[in-house]
């Protein structure tokens, strides 16, 4: 039974492997903070994954040259570890027991989106790992009762409110018929019980609901529908593959409908890459650059685009503001504590009450962000074909008008 | 025989030493421990049987929602605990989040054996590719299906009951690795007990020619479906414990991942030598580490590296490493090997 040596050899060299990588590190190392951070760089959500990487980044180089963080009348400098979900569940909830266990990380940035949110929730929970999070809107990561939570951006069920209310203010009070159509993740079906919450209070009907696979590129069959019942509304959400996807084939198919609302339309830079095909579209989005709030930093959102454009080459989506809003807020809430104590900055961080370039933080007990409502932008393009997205609800940010009904593609 | 006690001494007391020595590693031992289990499992239908089956998959996702789903609804209305908007807030206790593990286990385990039945009856006839097809399909369909459900999260996810609080910080981790290390030994002699018998030599009869096995008077389907449902009973007991340890189900990415560890247990299978009782886990443990390695040190090219790896496995390991170990040093494997009669064999080509 010779084969049993080798079988031995292979443990104890496995075991051996395993004692040699045993490398810890400790969350404050001299004068640096230690931050990590799960990210998609790969996979269905890559895109919007180095759009969060980028905010982060972007904030970590911002502070750590303004004076970095004082706590303790010793000046910290931000770092991040980064590693790769994959836009995977399951490999992220893998990735923050590492980062945690193994990495010795004690204070974690969240990842992208909601899905990837909630598995990463339970671990840094149990292990007490305050984690700010920029990325997870789900409305259920705040009923779980999580106390080391802390969201800097408004619930998902909100996203698209605002534009059925409209839309239910421009029919003259009257309830509108709705089409939507939603991809299978945890986001995009909350903003979907956001709308039937909406549809619900204005007596709107919804006429189409349909589900969207994953990574979707194709939703032919739902714009097919779309034109038969020709609906006063359409919805769609799909982070941005859907947002790009929806404006491909509405255009190719000259789908005609009065109201066109989506989500991730910036983050998918569909201004850019569809040009006038995208016009009228409505998006809903967390932040827009002409909104006034201001901090020290960044200054507000005009100068926060015109420095990221120069450092990352392309205007800022609101899912790289809202991240670097993530690390203010930590910033604020380690000078707060004035300690490395995860409960004394989880309590610091729940006392927050600021306002940065991105808008006001203050977080409910739930950890949700309650200060700061959604925006709703409208691509518009003028004669030469440039275009741009102009803030037009609610009206005290608006910076131009709605244009409704979006004229018929015949008329274009 | 003695030398085997030894041999299985070690392993055991490794599996046992392992999370209190390397205690940063437990999740990824734990993970292991189950990737092993599918490994050896789908061993069963891909090494012995011949048949190449993606549908695995099926049951471990089936395993890992059943698991959930009866940890969650012993004690509470399910449909609100997946409700997303639910503003109401559900806490296991720890007995009841034991028993209720313990409980969706059982069922995690024995529907997908039941499943894999009913299924198997039906599909078992076809064979080769649209075998390997068919199954493919299953695994794609049950990952859209389950999407659709609301009552376990549909699209939002199905987020487990949390540990409770008992012990320590390291319970949790520790609690996971011993059932799914218990998971792997169970699985292990349960399949080293049924390879002792005549059913792996009806298995191997159906891939050497399964004609020819028919002819011979054996039957041959019944078989076939035997040795699917005990995959799957394994399979399902391995995702009712990936579930719990994960926290998340989401219907593509997490339960009916075919993409991914649908491929993954093909994979390991290959890489240690289908067809013997421990390619799979020598396969999966070698596997595992090189995925772990290329994801620290490779970011952002873990997949080209482990593409490399795989290319690297097909031209020069193409039997696994068992099968190349055994080409090496056939005496090991018990095989005698007259010299004088090897050259001579090297001398008459």
């Amino acid at each position: 039974m010779k084969i049993n040596k080798i079988i031995l050899s292979f443990i104890s060299a496995v075991a051996i492997l395993l004692s040699t990588s045993a490398v810890s590190f400790a969350k404050v190392v001299g004068d640096k903070i230690v931050l990590g951070a799960a990210i998609s760089l790969t996979g269905k959500y890559s895109s919007n994954g180095v759009h969060t990487q980028n905010g982060y980044n972007m904030a970590v180089d911002r502070i750590n040259s303004m004076g970095g963080v004082k706590v303790g009348g010793k000046t910290y400098k931000f770092e991040i570890i980064y590693y790769d979900d994959e836009s995977n569940p399951k490999r992220a909830a893998q990735l923050a027991e590492r980062l945690i266990s193994q990495d010795g990380v004690e204070f974690m940035l969240g990842p992208y989106s909601s899905g990837l949110t909630k598995a990463i929730a339970p671990v840094t929970e149990k292990y007490g790992v305050p984690m700010v999070e920029a990325n997870g809107a789900s409305r259920s990561l705040f009923t779980k009762g999580y106390k080391y939570l802390f969201a800097v951006l408004a619930p998902a069920n909100l996203y698209l409110d605002v534009a059925i209310r409209t839309a239910v203010e421009l029919n003259g009070g009257k309830g509108v018929r709705i089409a939507q159509a939603f991809e299978q993740d945890a986001f995009s079906q909350d903003v979907r019980l956001g709308i039937l919450d909406a549809a619900k209070e204005t007596g709107s009907e919804i006429i189409i609901d349909d589900k969207l696979p994953k990574e979707l590129n194709d939703m032919a069959a739902t714009l097919v529908k779309v034109k038969q019942m020709k609906p006063d509304v359409l919805v769609v959400s799909g982070h941005t593959k859907g947002a790009l996807t929806a404006i491909r084939q509405i255009a190719e198919m000259k789908v005609d409908v009065p109201m066109l609302a989506m989500t991730h339309c910036d983050a998918a830079k569909l201004s850019k890459q569809h040009g006038k095909n995208s016009q009228y579209a409505l998006c809903a989005s967390q932040w827009h650059k002409t909104l006034t709030y201001k901090d020290n930093f960044f200054k507000d959102g005009m100068t926060y685009a015109a420095d990221f454009q120069k450092e990352f080459g392309y205007d800022p989506p609101y899912q790289s503001a809202e991240s670097s809003a993530a690390l203010l807020v930590f910033k604020d809430a380690f000078e707060r504590a004035n300690s490395f104590d995860q409960k004394k900055v989880r309590d610091a961080l729940a006392a927050t009450n600021m306002q940065t370039f991105y808008g006001n933080i203050k977080f409910a007990p739930g950890g949700q962000n309650v200060d700061k409502p959604m925006v709703l932008f409208q691509v518009m393009c003028d004669g030469a074909g440039k275009c741009e997205n102009k803030v037009v609800a609610p009206l005290k940010w608006a910076s131009a008008k709605l244009i409704h009904p979006i004229p018929k593609w015949s008329d274009r | 025989m003695n030398k085997n006690v030894i041999l299985y001494a070690a392993i055991l007391i490794f599996g046992l030493a392992a999370p209190f020595v390397f205690p940063a590693f437990k999740v990824q031992l734990s993970i292991l421990c189950v990737l092993i289990v599918l490994a050896t499992t789908w061993n069963i239908q891909g090494g012995e049987m011949g048949y190449n089956t993606f549908g695995n998959i099926l049951f471990y996702g089936l395993g890992m929602y059943l698991c959930a789903s009866v940890q969650v609804g012993m004690f509470f209305p399910l449909a609100e605990w997946t409700e997303s908007g639910g503003e109401k807030t559900f806490v296991h206790t720890p007995t009841q989040f034991f028993q209720g593990m313990a409980a969706g286990l059982v069922v995690a385990a024995v529907v997908p054996t039941i499943v894999a039945g009913l299924i198997g009856y039906a599909i078992l006839g076809l064979r080769g590719h649209y075998f390997a097809i068919c199954t493919l399909g299953l695994g794609v369909a049950a990952g859209e299906i389950s999407g659709g459900i609301e009552i376990i999260g549909a699209g939002q996810g199905f987020t487990t009951p949390p540990f409770p609080n008992v012990g320590g910080l390291e319970a949790r981790g520790e609690f996971f690795y011993f059932l799914s290390f218990g998971a792997l030994v169970l699985t292990f002699i349960a399949v080293r007990a049924i390879y002792s018998t005549r059913f792996r030599l009806i298995l191997n009869a159906i891939r050497d020619n399964e004609d020819k096995a028919e002819a011979m008077g054996i039957e041959t389907m019944k078989y076939k479906i035997i040795g699917w449902m005990v995959s799957a009973f394994f399979c399902g007991l391995a995702g009712g414990i990936m579930g719990g340890l994960v926290g998340y189900i989401d219907s593509t990415d997490v339960a009916f991942d075919g993409r991914e560890m649908g491929v993954f247990m093909v994979l390991m299978a290959i890489l240690g030598g289908k067809g013997t009782l421990w390619g799979p886990v020598i396969g999966a443990t070698v596997f595992h580490i090189f995925k772990e390695g290329f994801w620290t040190f490779f970011l952002g090219w873990q997949y080209v590296a482990l593409g490399v790896l795989i290319v690297v496995i097909v031209i020069y390991f193409p039997e696994g490493i068992m099968g190349w170990l055994r080409e090496k040093y056939p005496e090991r494997f018990g095989e005698v090997v007259d010299e004088a009669d090897r050259k001579a064999q090297v001398e008459l080509k």
